[in-house]
């Protein structure tokens, strides 16, 4: 294998690798850039949360988690619907780009959603007096978080890479369909039952700082997010020519 | 996979009559579906199916005996304090779920045995009629099998149903349809993958969310008594989501397919 790698043969080299390395050294300079912006945003947003924003009256410290909970659900929904945009995108123009954006983003959706999975619990077995309520908010959380990774367990289970950028990608597009679809029954469904009362923090007279926090925290996050699907993405690409690099004729 | 290529082709009736359990495409001989009507190539795919399917009843009698299964381990499993009749829509429903995941996971490993995909891909049709006759097939199937988890239950459980036959059939049909539009798609994927059937109920039950509670809430509604008035918004959900889902599905089934 290793010699393949070393001594590619020569052509191979000028048409494909050599000329797409460059647009990789620029996804990796904007990576880097919008790490360190994040990383900048994230401290400004930490300092608020613990020394600017008031506590909020209701519910206390506890409440402090809305900065990184609301956040996470903002960017793991952001980072499902670019999962849906670039998977259609990808059945129709067959552009392995777009599967790699896809399966980046998904990831990070992934990630996010597990953290919003984490905190929500954390804050309502404060708020509310049980670690989990069937709200309709939770249980769409929930579902999303298992479509996504049977979306990795696809990709994984697949014979060959290609097909698994297929099917991942139906099931990215079929997915991004159904959703809508479930919010609305969740909603009808819980609809049925008497509601658990409900403090929302933006309930409350959102005090201005407390508005502030959270849009620094939410820039902070996104930044993050887009930080590292480009890390992601970068590897992702790297990888598909590792392969292509193995498969090549000796 | 060899009656595609041997013998003189037959009319339709005559060839229907010929397939053997273990042949495939033999119902879409190429004289027959050349430039054929999509409908009748749909048709000419779910006959496929189902001829297999009545010769050897093997999905069917799987599907049933596991129902059956299931319903009696709910007695064993639910207190005798609970009244059967307040979770009766519940378990029919879960029972069904698992019943035709099951199901759906072997329709397509037929298809993947001997490689008669690749002869039904041979033959000149639509992806979209391939799709809706898989469908098809299996949607009269898992109704046959319905059609026996609901009496069993009601037995085993004392439901005794007094409501409307027509609401609930129709809830039965409606759910399905969506079930059915989702299964056969992704019971195509699975058997694409190296985790096979294991994988289906995976990818399946988090997208019939909608599917299942709608057909949960409408079902325990006509059980415990309820007017068919009560069920018709959850009827009108249902049949948006059929609508939906064969849409999709259609549309997006060629990609599963090409190689």
């Amino acid at each position: 294998m290793e010699t393949t790698t070393a001594t590619p043969p020569a052509g191979y080299v000028h048409s494909g690798v050599g000329s797409s390395n460059d647009s990789l050294a620029s996804t990796r300079t904007w990576a880097v850039g919008l790490g360190v912006l994040a990383g900048l945003a994230m401290l400004a947003s930490l300092y608020m949360v613990f020394f600017y924003a008031p506590t909020e009256a209701t519910m206390g410290i506890v409440q402090r988690i809305f900065y990184v909970h609301v956040p996470s659900a903002w960017t793991a929904f952001m980072a499902f619907g670019i999962v849906a945009l670039c998977s259609a995108g990808y059945l129709w123009l067959r552009d392995p780009r777009l599967d790699a954006i896809a399966v980046s983003s998904a990831e990070l959706g992934v990630v996010f959603t597990t953290i919003v999975l984490i905190t929500g619990p954390l804050w309502g077995r404060i708020a509310w007096g049980a670690w989990w309520v069937w709200e309709p908010r939770l249980t769409l959380t929930l579902l999303l978080w298992f479509i996504y990774v049977g979306y990795f367990m696809l990709r994984g289970a697949a014979e060959n890479p290609e097909r698994g950028r297929r099917f991942a990608a139906i099931l990215g597009v079929v997915g991004a369909i159904d959703i809508p679809l479930i919010h609305l029954s969740v909603q009808w469904w819980r609809s049925q039952h008497p509601k658990p009362v409900i403090m929302r923090p933006e309930g409350a007279q959102a005090d201005p700082a407390i508005v502030q926090t959270l849009l620094v925290s939410l820039l902070a996050f996104t930044l993050l997010f887009f930080s590292l699907m480009l890390f992601r993405y970068g590897l992702e690409r790297l990888q598909t020519r590792a392969h292509a690099l193995r498969a090549a004729p000796r | 996979m060899t009656t595609l290529a041997a013998g003189p082709r037959e009319p339709a009736i005559a060839a229907a009559e010929d397939v053997s359990v273990s042949s495939d495409g033999r119902a879409m001989d190429a004289d027959e579906t050349a430039g054929a009507p999509f409908l009748a190539q749909v048709w000419a795919v779910a006959r496929k199916d189902l001829l297999l399917e009545v010769r050897s009843r093997e999905r069917l009698m799987s599907m049933a005996t596991f129902a059956v299964l299931v319903a009696v381990v709910f007695s064993f499993a639910v207190d005798p304090a609970v009244r059967a009749r307040s979770i009766g829509g519940a378990m029919i429903w879960v029972t069904v779920l698992f019943a035709g995941t099951l199901g759906m996971g072997r329709s397509w490993a037929l298809e993947r045995e001997a490689e008669a995909l690749t002869g039904v891909m041979l033959a000149p049709i639509d992806h979209g009629a391939l799709f809706l006759g898989k469908w098809l097939a299996n949607l009269a199937i898992v109704l046959a099998v319905e059609a026996l988890v609901f009496p069993v239950f009601a037995l085993f459980f004392n439901l005794g149903f007094q409501g409307s036959l027509t609401a609930l059939a129709a809830v039965v049909v409606l759910a399905t349809v969506g079930f059915m539009a989702l299964g056969t798609l992704f019971g195509a994927i699975a058997a694409h993958t190296r985790l096979g059937e294991t994988l289906l109920p995976i990818l399946l039950l988090p997208l019939l969310a909608p599917v299942v509670i709608f057909a949960c809430a409408a079902t325990q509604r006509l059980l415990v008594g309820r007017p068919v008035a009560d069920v018709v918004s959850q009827l009108k959900m249902l049949g948006a989501f059929d609508l939906v889902f064969l849409f999709v599905c259609t549309a997006v089934f060629g990609a599963v397919l090409e190689e």
